[in-house]
């Protein structure tokens, strides 16, 4: 790797493209280097490319590239590198991968016009190969501020579904049947409601709970409501080698079974944490939004089909 | 300053001794105590002179230096009863340096701190290759294993280390070098001796006969080793070791038995009665999971065959020999193509569909019974979360004010 970057022309940035959180390569990695090359010169600066002949990004052109092989060059970048990096992990090294960096674009997409000759990066895998799954969301965590002080006591004494320990939590606990939720209720007025399966639900379940809060005859409003995070699960419904998943993407992943079953893969873009089991099954969660955790498990099921076939 | 006197008898004899971890000065003629100090107390507290307890205390009106020290001190050793080489310490020391400075562990707890030096050497020990499991450091450090695990993992994070799995293969070699069963000892009767060398090596092969077989993605890997372990010992000499149960040989050999081991000698023994059915000459002799611990020589050597031919990739049916033989058909047998073709033939006759089964982890294989939530229906996905809600709905959750005041009396009791 280290001597595949001397080679390479372009000037070494120091953006880290894809690992937000890890500093730069230094030798904290005990001779031990990731099995694949980090493109980081493959910085946001254009400049020099000819981007003209590109299609214009309207709104029917987003949608229509939504199943993740957009034409944009900044999307098309992520997915086909993000695509190209687990392909140059298939063979051996990716340094056949690395040279063609330079190149931004694929012609394995077939929406893009075709160019004037570039080197084509490994190819990427095709829209129509995507996973038919849809994750279900599970859990929504959303927030919401009441803007007026509450007395919590007099909450827990009379409403009939809230409860109020002090000494364990600082907060009102009540719990609504329809949507089935839970929301926190604290003196300062601001409240957690969580357990909804849809960001409807979720706000719905809020409203219902600052209702109740209102009833009992505190001056409740209903200011910034905010989903904070939202839960997924689905099942790739075949059996994933972790040790393996671990070993190719050891920058990603955390995998301890002394600690949890599960491997860990924090993946960069989008910002979703993903737990994945033996199973097969997998959760997603840290989204804000349905889609970060559709475009998370799209990126991820090929990188687990690919070890399947193993 | 003026010598002080003992109040009481008067004699300048002033000595500081400390009872019960607190700090005196104490008359030595006559035992009285003139002033009682306090030892260590945390950040806040020690501005306002209260008392805090050792492990709760910062150290932080210690000499960041002394702190530091005893931090490094400790992971020497550490080092040392671990019997680590010197790099080891000396990465170690220097990754504990480098995370003291930082805000996230400056001001944690002693307590935290202690598991931060223990932390830096299983994170050493793991970037070397070394297998140390973090039961063992935390056994060491008399660590609860979650805060072991947080303060792991932010470790990881802050200094940006990248930790490589731990080696199945050099954690079997240093576990079973724990063992007390290569001599003849008092408690370890002649026919339990067993040959290092031979004991490593079978043992490693039923270890990857696990992990190939999905016993040991996800799992704790020292039951594993145990388990595997024990098998191998039984099959090397089954004659006079068939009747001595894993507990007992865990007592003998001096090893904790790890309560998940006896699930997977249950795993081990079925990935082997199932391997059994496909060995033709082992028919005659009807091996049941007791006596399948006699031919784990034999079923080592073939296992790359005997796999293919016990477990099918997907709910197939085993048609009968050449045309049905379409998910074996990767690759050629590795070895006895007569044996093959005797079982092909043979399987003709017995059904032996019954016998295979895909070869899935044991949690696909018994999937527990667990409430799945539905997909959410046609009426869900319509909603739009501003729909009115009912003044009859809300109520429903109000108490009455009979309710409140029978709730009152009950607690005016209390």
């Amino acid at each position: 790797f280290k001597d595949d970057a001397s080679t390479n022309p372009q000037p070494f940035t120091s953006m880290n493209f894809y690992d937000v959180d890890l500093p730069s390569q230094t030798t904290e990695d005990v001779g031990l280097s990731s099995p694949f090359p980090q493109p980081r010169e493959l910085s946001t600066d254009f400049s020099s490319v000819d981007l003209s002949f590109l299609p214009d990004v309207t709104q029917e052109n987003k949608e229509q590239n939504l199943p993740g092989d957009g034409c944009e060059v900044q999307e098309e970048l992520d997915g086909s590198m993000l695509r190209s990096k687990e392909s140059g992990v298939f063979t051996e090294g990716g340094s056949s991968s690395h040279p063609e960096a330079s190149c931004p674009y694929t012609d394995a997409s077939g929406a893009c016009p075709p160019l004037t000759p570039m080197t084509p990066l490994t190819p990427v895998t095709p829209a129509s190969e995507g996973s038919k799954i849809l994750p279900q969301l599970q859990n929504i965590v959303s927030t919401v501020n009441l803007a007026c002080k509450l007395d919590l006591k007099y909450i827990a004494l009379h409403a009939r579904n809230a409860e109020y320990n002090p000494k364990r939590f600082a907060a009102v606990i009540m719990r609504i049947r329809e949507p089935r939720t839970t929301a926190l209720i604290f003196s300062s007025g601001k409240m957690v409601c969580t357990g909804a399966k849809s960001e409807e639900q979720s706000r719905l379940a809020a409203r219902k709970h600052a209702r109740v809060v209102q009833k009992l005859g505190f001056p409740a409003r209903f200011l910034e409501f905010k989903i904070q995070n939202m839960v997924g699960s689905c099942d790739v419904k075949f059996p994933i080698r972790l040790e393996t998943l671990f070993l190719a993407h050891r920058r990603f992943s955390s995998y301890e079974p002394e600690l949890f079953p599960g491997l860990i893969y924090r993946m960069v873009k989008p910002r979703i944490v993903l737990l994945i089991f033996v199973s097969g099954k997998v959760v997603l969660t840290g989204a804000k939004e349905r889609s970060e955790i559709n475009e998370a498990f799209e990126n991820i099921y090929p990188i687990l089909k690919g070890f399947n076939k193993s | 300053a003026g010598q002080r006197r003992c109040p009481e008898c008067g004699s300048a004899a002033l000595l500081e001794d400390s009872h019960y971890a607190q700090q005196q000065l104490v008359c030595e003629a006559c035992g009285c105590v003139l002033a009682e100090g306090l030892l260590t107390t945390t950040y806040s507290e020690e501005e306002q002179l209260r008392e805090v307890s050792y492990l709760q205390s910062t150290g932080q009106r210690e000499q960041q230096s002394r702190c530091l020290q005893r931090g490094i001190r400790r992971v020497q050793d550490l080092c040392k009863v671990l019997q680590l080489p010197t790099v080891f310490e000396e990465t170690a020391v220097s990754y504990f340096r480098r995370a003291l400075q930082l805000p996230a562990f400056h001001l944690v707890s002693l307590e935290k701190k202690e598991l931060l030096g223990g932390c830096c050497i299983f994170v050493t020990c793991r970037q070397h290759n070394w297998p140390l499991t973090m039961g063992t450091v935390c056994s060491l450090l008399y660590a609860k294993q979650e805060l072991f695990a947080g303060v792991f993992q932010s470790l990881q994070q802050e200094l940006g280390l990248s930790v490589p799995a731990l080696s199945l293969v050099d954690l079997v070699k240093t576990h079973l070098s724990s063992f007390r069963l290569f001599q003849h000892g008092a408690e370890i009767p002649a026919p339990f001796v067993e040959d290092k060398e031979k004991l490593v090596a079978r043992t490693l092969q039923i270890v990857e006969l696990a992990s190939e077989t999905w016993l040991v993605t996800g799992r704790h890997p020292i039951p594993i080793v145990t388990a595997a372990a024990f098998l191998a010992w039984q099959s090397l000499q089954p004659a006079g070791r068939l009747a001595c149960t894993l507990r007992r040989f865990c007592s003998l050999v001096g090893v904790d038995l790890p309560p998940p081991a006896h699930l997977r000698l249950k795993e081990l023994l079925e990935i082997l009665l199932r391997m059994a059915s496909q060995l033709a000459w082992l028919r005659v002799f009807h091996v049941d999971k007791k006596t399948v611990v006699k031919h784990v020589g034999e079923l080592l050597q073939h296992r790359l065959f005997l796999l293919k031919k016990a477990f099918c990739e997907e709910e197939e049916e085993q048609g009968a020999a050449a045309p049905g033989e379409g998910s074996l058909g990767e690759g050629p047998p590795p070895s006895g193509q007569t044996e093959q073709k005797q079982s092909c033939s043979s399987e003709g006759k017995h059904p032996c569909k019954a016998a295979r089964r895909p070869l899935l982890p044991p949690c696909l294989l018994k999937p527990k019974k667990r409430l799945r939530t539905a997909a959410p229906s046609a009426s869900d996905c319509a909603l739009r979360g501003d729909e009115p809600i009912s003044d009859s709905e809300v109520e429903q959750y109000l108490r009455t004010p009979e309710e409140i005041r029978a709730l009152r009396q009950v607690r005016a009791w209390r």
